[in-house]
């Protein structure tokens, strides 16, 4: 499994914490916000295009009613990570739990993201009319308990994303930090550890309050 | 790593049983947080929380541990509860090699 980066993350942003009213609040830098509604927006995409994974032909065909594109197997890595099969040694009752799941999956998947997208412009309107520019650079991102797991599952997805894409395995933090400063991906395993840094300390505080 | 963890009761873990014939499996990544996968768990389980954390460390530290058991019906819906959390999860039948 995966570690949240030590000693705080590579943050400008405050931990998640327990807030008055039954809910959790942070506060985010207006540039994390901004990276945060761009990743948000093209998992929203990815989750939402049934057909990004396809090939031209089984466009046609499913125009045509020949097909069920929409829930063959993925060939992206990362859609197969979101969507993995559900039975090992069974290809058809696989494609069958696919065809029956992956619809309703990737609805909960999109309605989590548009969530966490809406408390992000919340967070926005209130920033905005805030008086000092101080204020304006700071936002505060208030959940409720709906809120906050649709945070946990959109954090996750992102993550699962970032991590396949850049072929993340366990105990590898060392190979990252060893890489060329100007290597892009070293900046996108930065922000890979900065949400696993967001999501530990939004977890942390959900834990807590179970107990 | 995250929270220490107590290791006290390790049979509260051992779910199948010779009667229930499917389980369901989760599976080590190396992307989830280890307390994102005890919280989820203790969440759609409703398993305490040393439970929890000691099916959490059989994933992290076997590579999988089967989380539940019931009729195939009940395994496919903890399946996809599971992919919706993000977690690496597939059903099979009980005592079929894990």
């Amino acid at each position: 499994m995966g570690h949240a980066a030590e000693g705080g993350g590579p943050s400008l942003s405050t931990a998640f914490r327990r807030a008055r009213g039954g809910v959790v609040a942070a506060s985010f830098h207006v540039v994390e916000v901004e990276l945060l509604r761009s990743l948000v927006g093209q998992l929203l995409e990815l989750v939402r295009d049934e057909r990004a994974d396809t090939k031209a032909g089984d466009v046609w065909a499913a125009e045509l009613g020949l097909g069920d594109d929409a829930q063959s197997r993925p060939t992206d890595p990362v859609l197969l990570r979101l969507f993995p099969d559900a039975y090992r040694e069974d290809d058809e009752a696989a494609s069958d739990f696919r065809r029956f799941t992956e619809r309703g999956l990737r609805d909960r998947k999109a309605a989590s993201a548009a969530t966490v997208l809406a408390s992000l412009a919340t967070a926005d309107g209130a920033a905005a009319s805030a008086r000092s520019a101080k204020s304006r650079e700071k936002l505060r991102i208030e959940l409720d308990t709906d809120q906050a797991e649709a945070w946990l599952r959109t954090l996750t997805d992102l993550r699962l994303a970032l991590g396949t894409r850049l072929g993340v395995a366990e105990d590898d933090e060392d190979d990252w930090l060893a890489l060329d400063e100007n290597d892009p991906r070293r900046h996108v395993h930065d922000v890979y550890d900065w949400l696993g840094w967001v999501q530990e300390t939004l977890v942390r505080t959900l834990s807590a309050a179970m107990e | 790593m995250t929270a220490p963890v107590e290791i006290e009761r390790p049979e509260a873990a051992e779910v199948p049983q010779a009667d229930v014939p499917w389980v369901t499996v989760v599976w080590n990544d190396p992307v989830n947080l280890m307390s994102y996968v005890t919280y989820v768990f203790q969440t759609y389980f409703a398993y305490p929380k040393v439970k929890a954390e000691k099916l959490m460390l059989d994933v992290h530290e076997k590579g999988k541990a089967i989380v539940s058991s019931g009729t195939r019906e009940e395994m496919e819906r903890d399946v996809e509860a599971m992919h919706s959390y993000g977690l690496w999860a597939t059903l099979q039948k009980a005592g079929d090699r894990v």
